[in-house]
C-alpha cells in the first residue's frame, strides 16, 4: 500500500536519486524495497547503538584498576524474565521482517501476464538481447511503463542478471530457463552510456566475469517501437560497400571480449598484428597461411584448391560459425559459436572488417578510409 | 591425593628445570609422532597461523589490485591472476584456517584440561586428524602447481567441471582429505565431552566453551561427510561424464548448490559457534564475575547448531529454486537470529557489576561483541527476500560475512589465543602492545569492511576484478583500512614472538580463571593433572584470590562448597 502511494507520487518526477545505501530508484518495486531496506536499517541502528552505548558504559563503569586484584566480582547470574523479554521483542521483530521481506518478494516473483517477452542468452562472456520481432541487441533496451519479462538461458555456465537501479536479480542457468520482470516507469534515453542503467553479472563466470556489464536504456513507447523495428532491419538498411565499417563495429562488440584489435592477447588471438608470435593481423596471416594450428599444422594444409577451405574469406567465416573445427596453436576451445546468431550479411560484415582492420581503432570504431584508395578511385 | 598442582601455592617458586609438555620429550619425532592434545593443538595453531598470513598476503593484493578500477594496478595481476586470488583467499581462509582455527587450534589444547583428563578420548585419532590436515594442505599447493584454480572457494559447477583439470580436481581432493580432519577432530571432542568429564562436572556445570566445541562437533560430524559426497560426486563426473551437476550431461547445476549449502551453511556454524565460547569464557573470566544466564547460552549454542542445518537455501535465493522454498527458507532463517541475539545480550549482562579488567583478551572479547552484532544485523537484510534480491551476490555480502568470518570467528580466536597463550606457552606477551595491534585490527577492521556494506548496497557484484569508476572511492578506503589491519597483526606476531624469549614467565593463573585449565601450572605437565580433579561450579569466581608470590591468581578449592560434598576426592 505505502509503496504504490510513493511510486504515484513520484510518478511524474524522474526516478528518486541515490541516497548514500542505494542507487536510484528506477523500477515499480524499488521503492517497497527500499522501504524495507531502510525500515531494517532502522532496527539495525537502534540494536546496535543500545549493544554499543551499553557496552561502553559497562566497561567504564565496571572497570577496574590495575591494581586492584580483587578474585571477583558480585552480579546477578540470570534473570529469567529479562531473558524471555530479550528473546521476545527480536522474535517479534523478525516475524515483522520476514513477512515484509516476504511480501516483496511476491511482488517480484509474480509476473504480470500483459508482459513484453525478451530472451536473454548469457554467455562467457557476452548478453544477447532478442526481441520479438526478432531484433537483437547487447544492451538491453525496453519500453517505458510496460511490465517486462526476461526469458533467459545460458549457453556455458551460471551467470546472473542484475540491475541495481532496478532491484532485481536473476540466475541464468545452463539447462533451465530462468524468469525475471520488472517494470521501469522513467525513461532514460539511448543517446549516451551513462544514462542508461547499468547492468551486471553477478555470478563469478571466468575470466571476463567483471566485464560482462552492459546498460539498460529505456525508451517512450513510441521510440521504443521505431527502436526494436529498426534494430530488426539494421543491418538491411546499410548499403553492402558500407557494410563493413558500418555493421562491423556493432558487430564487433560480440568479439571484443576476447579479440582486441591492436595486438593485445586476449583468450583469443588478437585481431590486430601478433607481433609477439612473428605474424601479421587477422588478414595478413591469414591470406598468407601462416597462422600456425593445433597440432603442428598451418592454414596451408586446409586452405587452398582441394583443401578443406577453397579461400581464406571461407575460413574465417567459417572459424565463427565453427570456432572448435580448428584452433590455433597457443588457444583453448573457448569461443562459443555464432551460427544461427549471425546471418550471411553480418558475417560478411565481419569478415569485411577483418579485410581491412587497419582502418579500425583499438575500441573498434572505425577511423575512416585511412589507407584505401584516393576518392574517385 | 596431593599430587594434584591445585594445592598451590604450596610449592615454591617455579623451579628452573620444571617438566612441562614442551619439556617433556625432545626431538623432531617426539613432535610429529605426539600423542599429546597439547602438541598437536600447538602444531594446529602453528600451521592455522602460517595458513592464516598466507591467505593474508593474498588478500593484501586483491585490495591493493582494487585501488584503481582499471586492469593491472599491480603490473602482473592480471584478470586470471586476481580470479586466482580471490580463489586461494577464500578456500585458504575458510578450509586451512577459521574451521580448524578454534576446535582444532585451541580447542585440542584446552578441551582436556577443562574436563580435567589427561587427553581426547582418541589421541591417536587426534594425530591423524593433524596429518590430514597437512595432506589437504599439500594438495592445495600441489593444486596451485598444477595450474592454479580460479572458480572460487564455493566450486560452483558447471563452471568448476569447465575449467583446468588440473588445478581443480587435486584442491577437490585437498578439501575432501581437510573434511576428514574435520570430522575426525568432531568425533574425538563428542566422545570426549560424553565420557572424560571429571567427578562433579553434569551438563550444565561445563564450561561454555565446551558446550560451544559440543555443538561445533555435532555439526563436523553430521554436515562435513555431505561435502565430501559432494566433492567426489563433482571429480565422478569430471572423469566419467555421468551426468550429476553439468547439464551437458544431463545433470542439474542447482542441485550441486544444495549440496555445497547443506554442508557449507551449517560450516558457518563450525567457525562461530567455538567463537561464541571462548567470548563467554574471555567476558566471564576478565570480569572476573559468574556468566549472566548460563543456560540461555548453552541452550542457544545447541539451538544454532540444530537451525543451522536447516537454512542452507538462502543461499540460493536468486538461484531459480523455487518461490516456495525461497519462502521457507527466510522464515527459518531468522530462527537463527535468535539464539545469537540472546547471546550477546547475555555477554552484555555480564559486564554489568563486573570488574573489568581490560587486558588484550578482553578487547577482542569486547571487539567481536561490536563486530559480531554489525555481522548479525546485517544478516536481517540478507535473510529477508525483497532486499536479498538486489543485495545477494554483491559486496554487501561479502561485507556481512567478513563481519562474522573474520571479525568474529578470527577475532574471537585472536582473543582466545591471547587468552591462553600464557598457559600454552608459559610466556605473558607485553599488554600494552597487545592493546595498542588489537585497537589497529579493529578500526583497520571497520575502515575495510564497512565500506564494503555501502558498496554493495549500492550495486557493486562481488568477485570483480574491473568496476566503475563511481565505486573507486569506497574501494581506495576499504584498501588503506586492510593495511591498518595488516599493521595490527603484524604487531601482533611480533610481540607473541618477542614474549617467547623475553616474555615474563606466567604464573598458573594470570587472568583469575575458574576453570581447570588455570589450576594447572603453565605450561602445563605432559598429562596435565595427576590424578582427575573434582569439580564445581566453573564459573563461581568467589574462591578466587591473588597471590603476591605468585603473581597470579589462586582457586582456592578449600573455600569450594561445592567440592566438600561427600565423596569428594581431591583436595585437601
Amino acid at each position: 500500500m505505502f509503496p504504490a502511494i510513493l511510486t504515484s507520487l513520484l510518478a511524474s518526477a524522474g526516478p528518486r536519486p541515490a541516497t548514500v545505501w542505494m542507487p536510484p530508484q528506477a523500477s515499480t518495486v524499488a521503492a517497497e524495497v527500499d522501504f524495507l531496506f531502510n525500515f531494517i536499517n532502522w532496527i539495525c541502528y537502534v540494536f546496535f547503538v543500545l549493544i554499543a552505548v551499553l557496552l561502553v558504559y559497562f566497561v567504564w563503569k565496571y572497570r577496574r584498576s590495575p591494581e586492584n586484584h580483587a578474585g571477583s566480582a558480585q552480579g546477578p547470574t540470570h534473570n529469567t524474565a529479562l531473558e524471555l523479554t530479550w528473546t521476545g521483542i527480536p522474535l517479534a521483530l523478525v516475524i515483522a521482517i520476514f513477512y515484509l521481506g516476504f511480501r516483496g518478494y511476491v511482488d517480484l516473483a509474480v509476473i504480470p501476464r500483459n508482459a513484453y517477452e525478451v530472451e536473454v542468452t548469457a554467455k562467457q562472456w557476452s548478453w544477447s538481447f532478442k526481441y520479438p520481432n526478432g531484433a537483437t541487441s547487447n544492451d538491453l533496451y525496453v519500453p517505458k511503463g510496460t511490465p517486462v519479462k526476461l526469458v533467459m538461458r545460458s549457453d556455458d555456465v551460471i551467470h546472473s542478471l542484475f540491475i541495481p537501479d532496478f532491484r532485481v536479480k536473476k540466475d541464468v542457468v545452463p539447462g533451465r530457463y530462468t524468469y525475471l520482470w520488472f517494470e521501469a516507469p522513467y525513461a532514460t534515453g539511448d543517446a549516451r552510456p551513462e544514462h542508461g542503467h547499468h547492468l551486471f553479472c553477478t555470478e563469478y563466470c571466468g575470466t571476463e566475469h567483471s566485464n560482462m556489464n552492459r546498460r539498460v536504456y529505456v525508451l517512450e513507447q513510441a521510440q521504443f517501437d521505431e527502436w526494436v523495428d529498426k534494430q530488426a532491419r539494421w543491418i538491411d538498411e546499410i548499403d553492402p560497400d558500407e557494410l563493413y565499417f558500418k555493421a562491423g563495429p556493432r558487430l564487433f562488440v560480440l568479439c571484443s571480449q576476447c579479440h582486441s584489435i591492436d595486438g593485445r592477447d586476449g583468450n583469443g588471438p588478437s585481431w590486430g598484428p601478433r607481433a609477439a608470435a612473428g605474424l601479421g593481423n587477422i588478414w595478413e596471416r591469414t591470406r598468407d597461411l601462416k597462422t600456425p594450428l593445433v597440432g603442428g599444422r598451418t592454414l596451408a594444409d586446409i586452405i587452398g584448391p582441394g583443401k578443406e577451405y577453397g579461400t581464406p574469406e571461407d575460413y574465417l567465416r567459417d572459424s565463427i560459425v565453427n570456432p572448435a573445427r580448428h584452433l590455433v596453436a597457443g588457444y583453448g576451445n573457448a569461443m562459443p559459436t555464432f551460427r544461427g546468431q549471425l546471418n550471411d550479411k553480418k558475417l560478411d560484415a565481419l569478415v569485411g572488417m577483418m579485410k581491412r582492420i587497419d582502418e579500425f581503432n583499438p575500441d573498434g570504431s572505425w577511423k575512416g578510409a585511412a589507407r584505401a584508395a584516393p576518392a574517385g578511385e | 591425593m596431593t599430587t594434584l598442582d591445585l594445592t598451590r601455592p604450596a610449592p615454591p617458586p617455579p623451579a628452573p628445570a620444571e617438566d612441562n609438555y614442551l619439556t617433556h620429550t625432545r626431538g623432531f619425532l617426539s613432535w610429529a609422532f605426539t600423542l599429546d592434545h597439547k602438541r598437536i593443538g600447538v602444531m594446529y595453531m602453528v600451521s592455522v597461523l602460517v595458513s592464516f598470513f598466507v591467505g593474508g598476503i593474498f588478500a593484501l593484493l586483491l585490495r591493493t589490485e582494487l585501488l584503481t578500477p582499471g586492469p593491472e594496478t599491480i603490473p602482473g595481476i592480471t584478470a586470471d591472476r586476481y580470479n586466482v586470488l580471490f580463489t586461494l583467499h577464500g578456500a585458504i581462509m575458510v578450509f586451512l584456517v577459521i574451521i580448524p582455527s578454534v576446535p582444532a587450534a585451541l580447542g585440542n589444547f584446552v578441551l582436556p584440561i577443562m574436563l580435567g583428563a589427561k587427553d581426547v578420548a582418541f589421541p591417536r585419532l587426534n594425530l591423524a586428524s593433524y596429518w590430514l590436515w597437512l595432506a589437504g594442505a599439500a594438495f592445495t599447493v600441489l593444486s596451485l602447481i598444477m595450474g592454479a584454480f580460479d572458480t572460487g572457494w564455493t566450486f560452483y559447477v558447471p563452471y568448476s567441471t569447465k575449467t583446468t583439470f588440473e588445478g581443480v580436481i587435486p584442491v577437490l581432493i585437498g578439501v575432501f582429505i581437510l573434511g576428514f580432519s574435520s570430522i575426525f577432530t568432531g568425533m574425538n571432542f563428542v566422545v570426549t565431552i560424553h565420557k572424560l568429564r571429571p567427578p562433579g562436572m553434569t551438563w550444565f556445570r561445563m564450561p561454555l566453551f565446551l558446550w560451544a566445541l559440543y555443538a561445533t562437533a555435532i555439526i563436523q560430524v553430521l554436515a562435513t561427510p555431505v561435502l565430501a559426497i559432494t566433492l567426489l560426486l563433482i571429480i565422478i563426473e569430471r572423469v566419467t561424464h555421468i551426468g550429476i551437476f553439468d547439464p551437458a550431461w544431463g545433470g542439474d547445476p542447482v542441485l550441486y548448490q544444495h549440496f555445497f549449502w547443506f554442508y557449507s551453511h551449517p560450516a558457518v556454524y563450525i567457525m562461530i559457534l567455538p567463537a561464541m565460547g571462548i567470548v563467554s569464557e574471555l567476558i566471564s573470566v576478565h570480569s572476573h564475575r559468574h556468566i549472566f544466564g548460563y543456560r540461555f547460552i548453552a541452550f542457544s549454542s545447541v539451538a544454532i547448531a540444530i537451525f543451522g542445518f536447516l537454512v542452507w537455501g538462502h543461499h540460493m535465493f536468486t538461484s531459480g529454486q523455487s518461490p516456495l522454498m525461497n519462502t521457507i527458507f527466510s522464515a527459518i532463517t531468522f530462527s537463527v537470529s535468535i539464539p545469537s541475539a540472546i547471546k550477546v545480550f547475555n555477554w552484555l549482562a555480564t559486564l554489568y557489576k563486573g570488574s573489568i579488567s581490560l587486558n588484550t583478551p578482553m578487547l577482542y572479547g569486547l571487539s567481536f561483541i561490536i563486530l559480531f552484532s554489525i555481522g548479525g544485523l546485517t544478516g536481517l537484510h540478507l535473510g529477508a527476500l525483497a532486499t536479498d534480491i538486489h543485495l545477494h551476490d554483491t559486496y554487501f555480502v561479502v561485507a556481512h560475512f567478513h563481519y562474522v568470518m573474520m571479525g568474529s570467528a578470527l577475532i574471537a580466536m585472536i582473543g582466545g589465543l591471547h587468552h591462553w597463550w600464557p598457559k600454552m606457552t608459559g610466556r605473558m606477551y607485553d599488554e600494552r602492545w597487545g592493546r595498542i595491534a588489537c585497537l589497529l585490527v579493529f578500526v583497520g577492521f571497520n575502515v575495510t569492511f564497512f565500506t564494503q556494506f555501502l558498496l554493495g548496497s549500492q550495486g557493486m557484484p562481488r568477485r570483480y576484478y574491473l568496476y566503475q569508476p563511481e565505486f573507486q572511492v569506497y574501494h581506495v578506503i576499504s584498501t588503506l583500512g586492510s593495511y591498518v589491519m595488516a599493521l595490527g597483526f603484524a604487531i601482533t606476531a611480533a610481540y607473541l614472538l618477542h614474549s617467547l624469549r623475553a616474555g615474563r614467565k606466567a604464573p598458573a593463573n594470570p587472568w583469575g580463571g575458574r576453570s581447570l585449565e588455570w589450576q594447572c601450572a603453565s605450561p602445563p605437565p605432559h598429562d596435565n593433572f595427576a590424578t582427575t580433579p573434582r569439580v564445581g561450579d566453573c564459573y563461581d569466581f568467589s574462591v578466587i584470590q591473588w597471590d603476591e608470590r605468585e603473581q597470579g591468581y589462586i582457586v582456592r578449592r578449600d573455600l569450594d562448597p561445592s567440592l566438600r560434598a561427600p565423596g569428594a576426592a581431591g583436595g585437601h
